[in-house]
């Protein structure tokens, strides 16, 4: 499922860190940290497009995994 | 926050002791740049070799990719080589001796270090439970009392399999027993951590205890089973997930670990789920960390105990999740306190450090270490394993969001009731714990039959009786009653209960109503479209009209099979060879319609003959 939402990145103290997107409305994905740094700061607005990973688990469990194809910092 | 926070207290650390006056390195780190030639290296490597008269050696095995050696030296020979190769490398460097775990070397537990001077601190004897310097600040092993459950057992000959980023065997590992694991990630077997939330996970459940070493585990004389199935960011794959349970049942673990989460229903998880507790795993699983009403997967399918997170307070933290899928609570920490185990930094080229950290995460290794114990006192069926885990809980009596499940993880209570055998409940649904089993998503949300459907199924059948009695009025009998509750949903309740030793169809028969009982021995979810159909309320009231009781029989499971197609038609309309989209459908409510109006036209005939 492709989506593209706009929201917050924001820093969670979960397990060993991870980094949450949260949607305008108020959704929350998990980013994986491999996606780009440019993208991975705190606080910062972005739109991102990307794919939600039905079938991807994580350690840090704040979200589904949105998995980063593009983005646009605001 | 807290990495900022650590790096702050790492650097206030470093100022306020000098490193220099301590002379707390006397080797040096050069990292070569990756992008100059070998021959340039070597050249560099010869220059420092004879300069010196010392020999560069590698770091480690890993090291070499990453060009880092290491040389004696000190203060003055650091400023020399920074200044004569600076252009080759990437950094030179103090090889700090971070030899956890004095205390005060290490400057990720300076937030856990005793504040009291030196002189005033009793070693190792401040507590009863482990000679392991840090045990008095392991807040969550004293808040589940585990000291009382070491004195039955330590959970020796268990083996508990962790399915997560790896496990590394760092310092406070070493005395853990490992049996073989395996790394789906990069398929090997060898399921080093490349995170360092998997050891941290691994050191909860089987920590190295009284080695006078760091930090304390639960269950610390069982085993561990490695098995990596989350990459160095901590994400992975169902498939993998799945196909490590599978390992894990087959090379004899008898307790899973699953501190992850996510993503969506998956029939193969469940199923390699099923499979390990058919052959005796008891499986714990992390309720996420959405502060959300309802577990995360895999924590919500069935036969996984899934375990909320407490901090310190004993309240539920602000990350857990809560409700549908919480079995039990433990500790995860929270801002006011984390949970403190020993793991690799790999922000800092995989060091060993004592980390806190916070989450469902953190919970779940207290539930399988506890788990092991007491699988280790002699209980050895999974389920049974499950009921005294929760059984023994200390309940809270005021939790109507389903915070903490059956209640707090309390390990001395849970030994207890394993090897004294007692399982004394009083009231009737406990003896049915004893003597079976009654899921507990029973309580939580009718998951085994939803419940909701069922209620509306009864409840209809009663409402179109009702209907029917205004304009033809007739006099309520058992056997309408009977009837209308055969007809519509059956003794649903008892297809949740399991009696252990004993086939489960019975029960399902049992619960079943009549259109489900077509696929009630088989425990599948779709209709047999003969039983769902209008054919056997035609049975019924062709064997039953010339009766005067039995007739209302016929006419009450008539409406009440109308309720049950009916409602089934919204709610679940799965039918054999007819799928479940609209064709299906359609023929459960036409068949309702039928059977309804079969029902109506004996009522008015009888009416009829009645006058």
């Amino acid at each position: 499922m492709s989506i593209t939402v706009t929201g917050t990145i924001q820093r969670r103290d979960i397990g060993m860190g991870a980094w949450a997107f949260v949607t305008d409305e108020g959704t929350t994905y998990e980013i994986p940290r491999s996606a780009d740094k440019k993208l991975l700061q705190a606080g910062q607005k972005a739109k991102v497009t990307g794919q939600v990973r039905e079938d991807v688990m994580t350690s840090a469990m704040i979200g589904p995994v949105l998995e980063v194809k593009s983005f646009e910092v605001l | 926050m807290f990495v900022i926070g650590l790096c702050a207290a790492l650097f206030n650390f470093v100022n306020f002791q000098g490193l220099g006056a301590q002379g707390e390195f006397d080797t040096l780190l050069l990292d070569f740049r990756e992008d100059i030639p070998s021959t340039k290296l070597q050249q560099d490597l010869d220059k420092i070799s004879q300069q010196f008269n010392v020999t560069p050696k590698l770091d480690n095995k890993f090291s070499k990719d990453d060009n880092v050696y290491i040389i004696k030296g000190d203060k003055a020979r650091l400023k020399q080589l920074r200044s004569e190769f600076a252009k080759d490398t990437e950094f030179i460097e103090p090889n700090y001796i971070y030899k956890i775990p004095k205390q005060g070397q290490v400057a990720r537990l300076a937030e856990y270090l005793d504040p009291r001077p030196e002189e005033a601190r009793e070693p190792g004897v401040s507590f009863t439970g482990a000679n392991d310097p840090y045990y008095s600040k392991q807040w969550h092993l004293h808040n589940i009392y585990v000291e009382g459950a070491w004195k039955q057992t330590k959970g020796s000959g268990v083996t508990v399999a962790v399915i997560d980023t790896g496990v590394t065997q760092v310092r406070d590992l070493i005395e853990t027993k490992f049996v073989k694991g395996y790394d789906f990630v990069n398929d090997r077997e060898k399921a080093n951590d490349d995170n360092g939330h998997g050891t941290h996970v691994a050191g909860t459940i089987a920590q190295a205890t009284n080695n006078s070493w760091g930090v304390a585990g639960i269950a610390y004389e069982a085993s561990i089973m490695p098995l990596k199935v989350l990459s160095d960011y901590g994400g992975g794959t169902v498939a993998d997930i799945a196909e490590a349970i599978r390992f894990a049942a087959d090379n004899g673990a008898n307790v899973i670990n699953m501190s992850l989460g996510g993503g969506g229903e998956s029939q193969l998880m469940r199923e390699a789920i099923d499979y390990a507790h058919s052959k005796g795993v008891v499986i714990i699983a992390a309720a996420g960390n959405e502060d959300a009403n309802g577990a995360a997967y895999p924590a919500r399918y069935p036969h996984v105990i899934g375990v909320s997170a407490l901090g310190p307070d004993g309240e539920r933290a602000p990350y857990s999740n809560y409700g549908a899928g919480v079995d039990i609570s433990a500790p995860g920490g929270s801002d006011a306190g984390k949970v403190l185990q020993a793991t690799v930094d790999m922000d800092n080229k995989g060091e060993e450090v004592f980390l806190g950290l916070q989450g469902t995460s953190m919970a779940s290794p207290h539930v399988a270490g506890v788990a092991a114990l007491v699988r280790a006192s002699g209980v050895e069926n999974p389920d049974e394993i499950e009921n005294v885990l929760l059984g023994s809980a200390r309940a809270i009596h005021e939790d109507a969001l389903n915070y903490y499940g059956a209640g707090q993880l309390n390990a001395e209570a849970a030994v207890k009731q394993a090897t004294e055998g007692q399982i004394t409940f009083q009231d009737f649904w406990r003896w049915l714990r004893e003597n079976g089993y009654l899921n507990p998503r029973f309580w939580i949300d009718g998951g085994a039959y939803a419940l909701i459907p069922k209620l509306l199924m009864v409840v209809g059948s009663y409402l179109l009786a009702w209907f029917l009695r205004v304009y033809f009025p007739f006099s309520w009998s058992w056997s309408l009653s009977a009837g209308l509750l055969f007809g519509s949903s059956g003794l649903f309740p008892l297809k949740g209960l399991y009696i252990f030793d004993l086939p489960q169809w019975p029960f399902r028969v049992l619960g079943s109503s009549i259109p489900e009982l077509g696929n009630a021995i088989q425990g599948t979810d779709a209709f047999n479209p003969i039983f769902a159909s209008v054919l056997i309320p035609l049975g019924l009231v062709a064997l039953l009209l010339g009766h005067p009781k039995l007739k209302w029989f016929a006419i009450g499971s008539s409406i009440g099979i109308a309720t049950c197609l009916g409602v089934s038609s919204f709610s679940d309309p799965a039918v054999w060879g007819l799928g479940a989209g609209w064709i299906s459908r359609i023929f459960l409510l036409v068949n309702a319609v039928i059977c309804y109006g079969l029902a109506h036209f004996i009522v008015t005939n009888e009416e009829k003959t009645a006058q």
